[in-house]
C-alpha cells in the first residue's frame, strides 16, 4: 500500500486526472450499474410478479364462464392461448382446477404433472399467491388464483412464469448497463482526458516557469500571448501610457495606466476597477490564466525589484568601500563599540595599534584584546560616558615599541531616538604635535635664556674688560720671571676665556650687531674653508666640496654665516677626530625658492636620543674642557636670524655617503647637518625641499 | 479518516444494494416428471338445472345459485346448475336430456315442449308481482322516420335472439298485427352473445346502429344509470303474455319433479330468507303452471310460422 501511494504520488497531475476520473466513473458506474441492475432486476421481477397476478387472475375471470358451462374447449384454448406466450417469453404453463382440484385444462403436452396440483394453495379470500418452485431443471414463479363467483368457489387458476426468462432479461439488463457505464466511463476519460491537458498544459508551463525563477531566470512567460492587448481593443495611440505594447503583463496589472476608467491609486485600487473594463472582460481567463499572469507579473516585480536591489547593493558596497578606505587610510584610530562595548568596527589605524588583525578585534570587549589594567580604566570610563552621555576628550600617552606616544582622545556616545547603542571612539596621534610643542617651549626657554645670557654678559664683559685690562697692566710693570708674573698671566688667559665665552653668548643672544649684504653662499663656505682645511689636513681630514653654482646670492650677514660654517666644520672635525672626509654640498632646492647647505662627515654619529638636544645651549657630548656646548646653539640662533633652518641626521643617508673621495681610516655612521636657507626674505617658505632625505 | 475506513465504507455502500436483492421466496421443489391423465367432466350432477341464458353465465349463476342450493337442500337432491351457451342449446341439452329442469322463456318452453315433450310445472310471478310479462318496441326519440309501428317498414330491426320472447316473440306478434312481416324489414339483426343481449339491443338503438328494437318489459331500466334514457322513445308495447316457467324434461321422475315443485312454492316472500333467494333470481314467487296456460304463446308461434 506505501508503494502505491507512493507511485500515485510520483504520477503526473494529468495522470492523477485521468487515473481519479477514472476510478470516480468506474466506481459510479459500477454503483449505478447494480443499483441499476438491482433496481432494474427487481422491477423486472416486480413486473413479472405483475403479470403473472395480471395473467391468472385474468384468466381466473375469464375463465369463470367457462367453468360454469363446463366448457372444456374454452377452458382449454384459455390455457394454451396463455401458453402459446411461452413461445415469446416466459409462461412455463397454466392449467385450470375445478373446485374439487380436479383438472379441467393444462397446457402440458405430455399430460399433467400430479406433483403441480397440491403446490401452492390458495384461499378463497386471496386474490392470489405465489409460489416459488424448483424443478430441477429451472426456477419458476407459480401463481394460483381462486376462482370465485358470488363467494362460490368455482376451482383454481394457475398460470407459471420460467425464472430463466427473467434472469435472461436480467442478464440483459446487465449487459446494456455495463455497456452503458463502459461508454460512459469512456467518454468521461477521453473528456477527462482533453479537461486534464489543457489543464496540466497551463500547469507544465507554470512548473517550467517555476524552476526557472529558482534558477534565477526571471523573465518568465506562464502565461499565453493575448489575442488582442488594450491597445488595440481600445485603438489607443497613447504611446506613454505604461501598458503600451508590453505584450507580457496584462494592463490591470499597471499601475499608472492612463486610460480614463482607470483609478489612478495603488494596485488593489485599479483591480477593483478593472474588473468592469471590458479589455478586462475580454481578456481574463479562467483560474489558471489568472495565476499564471499573476506569477508572471510578481516575476516581472521580483526581477524589478533584485535588479534595483542589486543597483542598491552595488551603490551601498561602493559607499561602504569608500568609507572603509577612508577609515583605513586615515591614521587616526577609529572604533565603534555597542553598548555592551563590545567592538563593532575598527579600522586599520586602530588594529596596527593594539597589534591585532580586525576579525580578532571585532566582537570583543577590551577586557579581551587589551591589558587587565587598561581595559577595567577604558570599561570605567566608556561606561561613565554612556551613562552620562557626555563625550570625552583627552590626550594619552602611551610607551610603546615606537617610543613614546601621544594620543588625543575623543569617545564619543552614539544616539539613535534618544536611546544610546553604542560608543563611537577616535584617537589621533599626536606626538609631533607634542614635539613640535615641546621644541616651541624650548624654543621660548632658549629665547629667555639667550636674552638672561646677553644682560649677563652685557654687564659682565665691562668688569672683564677691566679685569683683563688691569692685569696686562699689571703684567707690564712686572717681570715676566716674577711668580706673581705668571699668575697674572693665567688671569689673563681666563679673563680672555671668559671674554671668548662673553663674546659667545652675546653672539647667541643677537646681542651683536648685524650687517646685511647680499653673499654669495658658495664664496662663503670656500673662504671658510680653505681658512680650516690646512688645520684640518694636520688630522687627516678631508674636506671636499660639491657646491651648486645655479645659487643666486642670498641677504645675510657674511660674518655671522662664515661663523657659522666654522663652527660646523668644526663640529665635523671634531666628530671624525683623525682620519675622514668632510662633504660640503650646496644645493639649490628644485622649486628655487631656497637653498640648502650640508655638511657631513664619517665621524662617530650622534645618538638618536641626543639628535633633538644638539641645539640647545651647554648640550655638548664632548668632555668639559673641549667645548662650551655653544656653537651649535650659536649656529641655531644665526640660521634662525637668517629665516632658516638647522636639522640633523645620523647615520648618514646612502646618498650622502656616495661619492666621497678616499677617506683616511675607517669612516664612522657620520652625521649630515642641513642648513635651509630662504633664497628671498626672512622666511622659509612653505614648500619643503625633497633634496633633505624625510622631508621629500 | 484512515485509509482502511474508507474502503470499508465504500465496501458497505457497494455491497448494500446488492444485498438487498436476495429477498425471493425459497423455492420448493417439485417434481414434474410424474404426470397423469386427466378426464375432465368426469363429475356430472344428477339434476341438472338450467336457466335459459338470456344472460352471462355468471349473471345467471349469481342469480340462481342460491335457488339451486336452496332446492338441493330443501329436497335433498344433488341439484346442479348447468350452463347452456345459447338459447338453442339450451333446447338442445332439454331435448338430450342434460337439463332436468329448465328455466325457459314461454317461447322456448312452448318450443321445447313441442319437440321434446317438456312438461311445465310451475311458473314465476314477475317482480313486480305479476304472472305475466310483455315486450317493448323501442326507437331513438329523436328519429323522425318512425312515428308509429307501421313506419317501421323498410326499417332496420335489433332483436335480442331468435327465441327470446319478450325480446323478439311478442314484438313480432305486435308487428304482425300491424301488418309488418319479417320481411318488410330492411334488415333484422339478432343481438350478439352470450349475455346481454337485452342491452345490446337497447345499446344498438341508443348508437343509432339500428331504428328499431324490441326488448322485454324491465330491460330499460338495466341501463338506467349508464345511458340517458330520455332518447329512448317506446313505440308500442305488446300485449302481455304468461312469462318464465318452470319445465321438467320428459322421463323426470315424478317424485323429483314434485320435491322440486314443492320446494319452489314454499318459497315465501316474506320469509327473509326466501326472499333474499327470490331477490336474487329476479323473482317474486312461484306459482303452479299447467301447459294450457301458454296457448295463447303457442299460436303467436304459430302465426308467426316460427314453430
Amino acid at each position: 500500500m506505501k508503494a502505491m501511494f507512493q507511485f500515485l504520488s510520483q504520477l503526473s497531475f494529468r495522470s492523477k486526472i485521468n487515473l481519479g476520473l477514472a476510478l470516480i466513473i468506474i466506481c459510479f458506474g459500477l454503483l449505478l450499474g447494480i443499483l441499476g441492475h438491482a433496481v432494474l432486476s427487481r422491477t423486472v421481477l416486480n413486473e413479472t410478479f405483475k403479470r403473472g397476478q395480471t395473467l391468472v387472475m385474468n384468466l381466473s375471470a375469464r375463465s369463470v364462464e367457462s367453468i360454469l358451462s363446463q366448457n372444456f374447449l374454452r377452458l382449454t384454448v384459455l390455457v394454451t392461448e396463455i401458453d402459446q406466450i411461452r413461445d415469446q417469453g416466459d409462461i412455463a404453463y397454466a392449467f385450470i382446477l375445478d373446485r374439487h382440484g380436479q383438472v379441467l385444462a393444462h397446457s402440458f403436452r405430455e399430460g399433467f404433472p400430479a406433483a403441480l396440483r397440491l403446490v401452492n394453495p390458495v384461499a378463497d379470500h386471496q386474490p392470489y399467491a405465489l409460489q416459488l418452485l424448483d424443478t430441477g431443471t429451472e426456477r419458476i414463479y407459480d401463481f394460483a388464483a381462486p376462482v370465485v363467483l358470488d363467494n362460490v368457489r368455482l376451482g383454481t387458476v394457475r398460470v407459471a412464469l420460467s425464472d430463466s426468462t427473467i434472469m435472461a432479461s436480467n442478464a440483459r439488463l446487465l449487459r446494456l448497463v455495463t455497456g452503458v457505464t463502459a461508454a460512459a466511463t469512456l467518454l468521461a476519460l477521453i473528456g477527462g482526458s482533453f479537461f486534464a491537458r489543457t489543464v496540466t498544459k497551463r500547469i507544465n508551463a507554470l512548473r517550467t516557469s517555476t524552476e526557472a525563477v529558482i534558477k534565477g531566470e526571471l523573465g518568465v512567460q506562464a502565461s499565453d500571448a493575448l489575442g488582442r492587448n488594450c491597445w488595440e481593443l481600445r485603438d489607443c495611440r497613447e504611446a506613454h501610457c505604461p501598458a503600451y505594447g508590453d505584450r507580457q503583463r496584462r494592463c490591470w496589472f499597471i499601475t499608472g495606466t492612463i486610460c480614463p476608467e482607470c483609478d489612478t491609486g495603488g494596485f488593489p485600487e485599479k483591480v477593483a476597477r478593472c474588473l468592469n473594463c471590458p479589455v478586462y472582460q475580454q481578456n481574463v481567463g479562467d483560474e489558471i490564466q489568472s495565476l499564471a499572469e499573476s506569477f508572471d507579473f510578481m516575476a516581472w516585480s521580483l526581477k524589478n525589484h533584485i535588479d534595483e536591489l542589486n543597483d542598491s547593493r552595488k551603490n551601498l558596497a561602493r559607499q561602504k568601500q569608500l568609507l572603509k578606505t577612508i577609515l583605513d587610510v586615515t591614521p587616526d584610530l577609529v572604533a565603534l563599540q555597542d553598548e555592551k562595548l563590545a567592538y563593532l568596527a575598527v579600522n586599520k589605524a586602530f588594529c596596527r595599534h593594539i597589534g591585532l588583525q580586525e576579525q580578532e578585534i571585532v566582537g570583543r570587549t577590551d577586557y579581551d584584546i587589551l591589558g587587565a589594567e587598561q581595559a577595567d580604566r577604558n570599561f570605567h570610563e566608556d561606561k561613565q560616558i554612556l551613562l552620562t552621555r557626555q563625550p570625552l576628550s583627552k590626550e594619552l600617552m602611551t610607551m610603546g615599541g615606537e617610543g613614546r606616544k601621544w594620543h588625543h582622545v575623543v569617545k564619543v556616545p552614539v544616539i539613535e531616538q534618544d536611546r544610546i547603542i553604542g560608543l563611537l571612539s577616535t584617537a589621533r596621534d599626536i606626538t609631533v604635535v607634542k614635539q613640535y610643542q615641546e621644541k616651541l617651549i624650548q624654543s621660548q626657554k632658549m629665547e629667555d635664556l639667550g636674552r638672561l645670557a646677553g644682560g649677563v654678559a652685557h654687564e659682565i664683559n665691562t668688569p672683564l674688560s677691566i679685569i683683563l685690562g688691569y692685569a696686562q697692566l699689571l703684567r707690564k710693570e712686572i717681570p715676566a720671571d716674577n711668580p706673581v708674573g705668571q699668575d697674572l698671566a693665567i688671569i689673563e688667559k681666563q679673563a680672555q676665556t671668559c671674554r671668548k665665552i662673553v663674546a659667545d653668548l652675546l653672539s647667541f643672544s643677537r646681542s651683536a650687531e648685524k650687517s646685511e649684504s647680499r653673499i654669495d653662499i658658495n664664496a662663503s663656505i670656500r673662504e671658510v674653508t680653505d681658512l680650516v682645511a690646512q688645520i684640518f689636513q694636520q688630522n687627516r681630514i678631508t674636506i671636499t666640496h660639491r657646491l651648486d653654482d645655479q645659487i643666486p646670492p642670498v641677504s645675510g650677514d657674511k660674518e655671522r654665516l662664515k661663523q657659522v660654517w666654522i663652527n660646523l666644520l668644526n663640529n665635523a672635525a671634531d666628530a671624525i677626530g683623525t682620519d675622514g672626509c668632510i662633504l660640503v654640498k650646496t644645493k639649490l632646492c628644485a622649486h628655487r625658492r631656497r637653498l640648502v647647505v650640508s655638511i657631513t662627515d664619517t665621524g662617530g654619529g650622534i645618538d638618536d636620543q641626543h639628535l633633538d638636544k644638539i641645539f640647545e645651549p651647554f648640550f655638548t657630548t664632548k668632555s668639559v674642557d673641549q667645548g662650551t656646548g655653544l656653537g651649535l646653539s650659536v649656529t641655531f640662533g644665526i640660521i634662525k636670524d637668517h629665516g632658516g633652518r638647522i636639522s640633523a641626521l645620523s647615520p648618514v643617508p646612502a646618498d650622502y655617503m656616495d661619492n666621497y673621495p678616499p677617506c683616511e681610516g675607517e669612516p664612522g655612521p657620520g652625521t649630515v647637518l642641513f642648513v635651509e636657507l630662504p633664497l628671498e626674505g626672512k622666511v622659509l617658505p612653505d614648500d619643503e625641499c625633497i633634496e633633505i632625505p624625510g622631508k621629500a | 479518516m484512515h485509509w482502511r475506513h474508507i474502503l470499508l465504507l465504500l465496501c458497505c455502500f457497494v455491497l448494500l444494494p446488492i444485498a438487498g436483492c436476495g429477498d425471493q421466496p425459497a423455492p420448493l421443489k417439485v417434481d414434474l416428471s410424474e404426470r397423469e391423465k386427466v378426464s375432465p367432466g368426469s363429475h356430472q350432477p344428477v339434476i341438472t338445472y338450467a336457466y335459459l341464458p338470456q344472460f352471462s353465465h355468471t349473471v345467471s349463476f349469481e342469480r340462481h345459485q342460491r335457488l339451486v342450493r336452496y332446492l338441493s337442500e330443501a329436497t335433498g337432491l344433488n341439484i346442479q346448475q348447468v350452463f347452456p351457451e345459447t338459447f338453442h342449446e339450451h333446447m338442445l341439452m332439454l331435448d338430450q336430456g342434460k337439463i332436468d329442469i329448465s328455466y325457459a322463456n314461454p317461447f322456448v318452453y312452448s318450443m321445447t315442449a313441442e319437440q321434446s315433450g317438456a312438461r311445465v310445472f310451475a311458473k314465476i310471478i314477475e317482480v313486480t308481482g305479476e304472472a305475466a310479462f310483455g315486450g317493448l318496441i323501442i326507437t331513438r326519440r329523436d328519429n323522425p322516420d318512425i312515428q308509429t309501428i307501421a313506419d317501421c317498414r323498410g326499417k332496420r330491426w335489433i332483436a335480442v335472439d331468435r327465441f327470446s320472447a319478450g325480446g323478439y316473440l311478442f314484438g313480432l306478434g305486435t308487428f304482425l298485427d300491424h301488418g309488418l312481416r319479417p320481411e318488410d324489414f330492411s334488415q333484422i339483426v339478432f343481438a350478439p352473445g352470450p349475455g346481454g343481449k337485452q342491452e345490446s339491443v337497447i345499446l344498438g338503438i341508443y348508437a343509432g346502429r339500428y331504428d328499431v328494437g324490441t326488448v322485454r318489459e324491465g330491460a330499460l331500466e338495466l341501463l338506467a344509470d349508464r345511458i340517458d334514457l330520455a332518447q329512448i322513445r317506446i313505440l308500442a308495447r305488446t300485449p302481455r303474455y304468461p312469462g318464465w316457467n318452470y319445465a321438467a324434461r320428459p322421463g323426470l321422475a315424478k317424485e323429483v319433479v314434485d320435491a322440486v315443485r314443492a320446494a319452489m312454492f314454499a318459497l315465501d316472500y316474506e320469509n327473509p330468507a326466501h326472499r333474499e333467494i327470490l331477490e336474487k333470481a329476479a323473482l317474486r314467487g312461484i306459482i303452479a303452471a299447467k301447459p294450457e296456460d301458454f296457448d295463447a304463446v303457442r299460436d303467436l308461434i304459430r302465426r308467426a310460422g316460427l314453430h
